[in-house]
């Protein structure tokens, strides 16, 4: 219900957009949930994922499914510090979503 | 026992600091408003470096974690400052100072690029730089002085009169503004970059916007464009929203231009000051220009 009303939330802040891509990231049982979509609501055909730690080094690179979403496992070491996931769709959109210690804390407990 | 108790102030302070309410801000006007509004009982966050827009920066880890923690995030809204869509900020915290007047927003549309099947098409959105009609700035400081009252109580005691005197320094910007609007009647006026939608509007000035970044010596085919934009007119007013290159304003006086600064204070005034000095400091400027 969270996750669903952050999407909706975050597809809604640019509503005059023409279809920009929209990325919303969450932690849930120990792993890092991403999700894109354009603001038409299409998931993009493919995604390069680029993760990186509280100092901006990149830490990881990874592909969205072609669902859009990409689950991997989070480092606890960087639940510490939070982590940035930036995702280039290949076709001129990107967007990037950042999460705080305290994001990842609450998805913890959440889950 | 003065070492004593002087030793014991030092050891307060930190923790008192750590204490007193915070109000993180999007932009530096409302930075100016939350200081003045807050009667130096809060502190107020935009970690934005200076020479950065605000409207386009990206910020760390570490600027939201802050963020998420003051007890009141503010706002420009008109789609001002894209980060505030990439994180989770907390919306009971959250105040739009302009959704008031988020009617009277001005559209935009600019062409951005080309690809796949649906062939060229436009992004739009909303002119951001809300503030430069001094009317809809007073109606942001008035949100903003609810929104710290309700949130952080420590504030509100004197908040009329604080917020009665921002009001009334932004009425005396207003007429300002619209005394050079009077005087620059009739005139031509181009600006180097679209940020003064709501200034031309507000101040019934009909302005022409190129796109030259901030600073920079323009090229070849920007002069050229310009020059265009002359035809025979000898008395356009080109407004530069930052300091341009002295060879800039030279050029500019070879074509018969008379060239203004005019910041609109997204971030810091460049040269010191506060929005008010320097807003005054450019609207004279401007009246200048006319004569």
């Amino acid at each position: 219900m969270i996750r669903a009303l952050a999407l909706a939330l975050v597809a809604a802040a640019s509503p005059a957009a023409a279809h920009q891509l929209k990325v919303f990231a969450f932690v849930e049982e120990g792993s890092v949930i991403v999700e894109a979509k354009f603001s038409s609501g299409r998931a993009p055909k493919f995604g390069k994922v680029r993760v990186f730690d509280a100092s901006g080094d990149q830490i990881e690179t990874l592909e969205l499914g072609e669902d859009g979403k990409l689950t991997f496992p989070l480092d606890p070491a960087h639940a510490e510090s939070g982590l940035t996931i930036e995702v280039e769709s290949g076709d001129g959109h990107d967007d990037y979503w950042i999460l705080t210690p305290e994001d990842i804390a609450r998805g913890e407990e959440a889950g | 026992m003065r070492s004593l108790a002087l030793m014991l102030a030092l050891i307060a302070t930190p923790a008192m600091a750590q204490d007193r309410p915070a109000v993180a801000v999007v932009s530096y006007p409302l930075a100016y408003f939350a200081e003045r509004l807050g009667g130096g009982a809060v502190d107020v966050l935009f970690p934005v470096p200076d020479g950065i827009d605000p409207a386009f920066w990206r910020p760390g880890i570490s600027d939201i974690a802050a963020m998420q923690s003051a007890d009141l995030i503010a706002l420009n809204g008109a789609g001002f400052a894209r980060w505030t869509t990439k994180a989770s900020l907390p919306r009971s915290r959250l105040v739009d100072t302009s959704a008031g007047f988020s009617d009277a927003f001005i559209a935009t549309e600019k062409v951005t690029h080309s690809h796949g099947a649906g062939g060229e098409h436009s992004h739009t959105g909303a002119a951001t730089n809300t503030w430069l009609d001094f009317d809809q700035a007073a109606a942001q400081a008035a949100a903003l002085a609810s929104a710290m009252t309700r949130r952080i109580p420590e504030t509100a005691e004197g908040m009329e009169g604080r917020l009665a005197g921002l009001t009334a320094d932004l009425a005396g910007l207003d007429t300002a503004a619209e005394a050079a609007g009077a005087a620059l009647a009739g005139r031509t006026i181009i600006v180097t970059h679209p940020r003064y939608q709501y200034f031309a509007r507000a101040y019934g000035l009909d302005i022409q916007s190129l796109d030259w970044a901030a600073g920079d010596m323009p090229s070849a085919a920007q002069w050229a464009d310009l020059e265009a934009r002359l035809k025979d007119d000898a008395r356009v007013v080109l407004i530069w929203e930052a300091e341009p290159p002295e060879e800039a304003t030279a050029r500019a006086r070879e074509l018969g231009v008379s060239s203004v600064v005019f910041p609109p204070l997204a971030n810091r005034p460049g040269g010191g000051g506060d929005f008010l000095g320097a807003m005054k400091n450019a609207l004279q400027d401007l009246a200048d220009a006319s004569t």
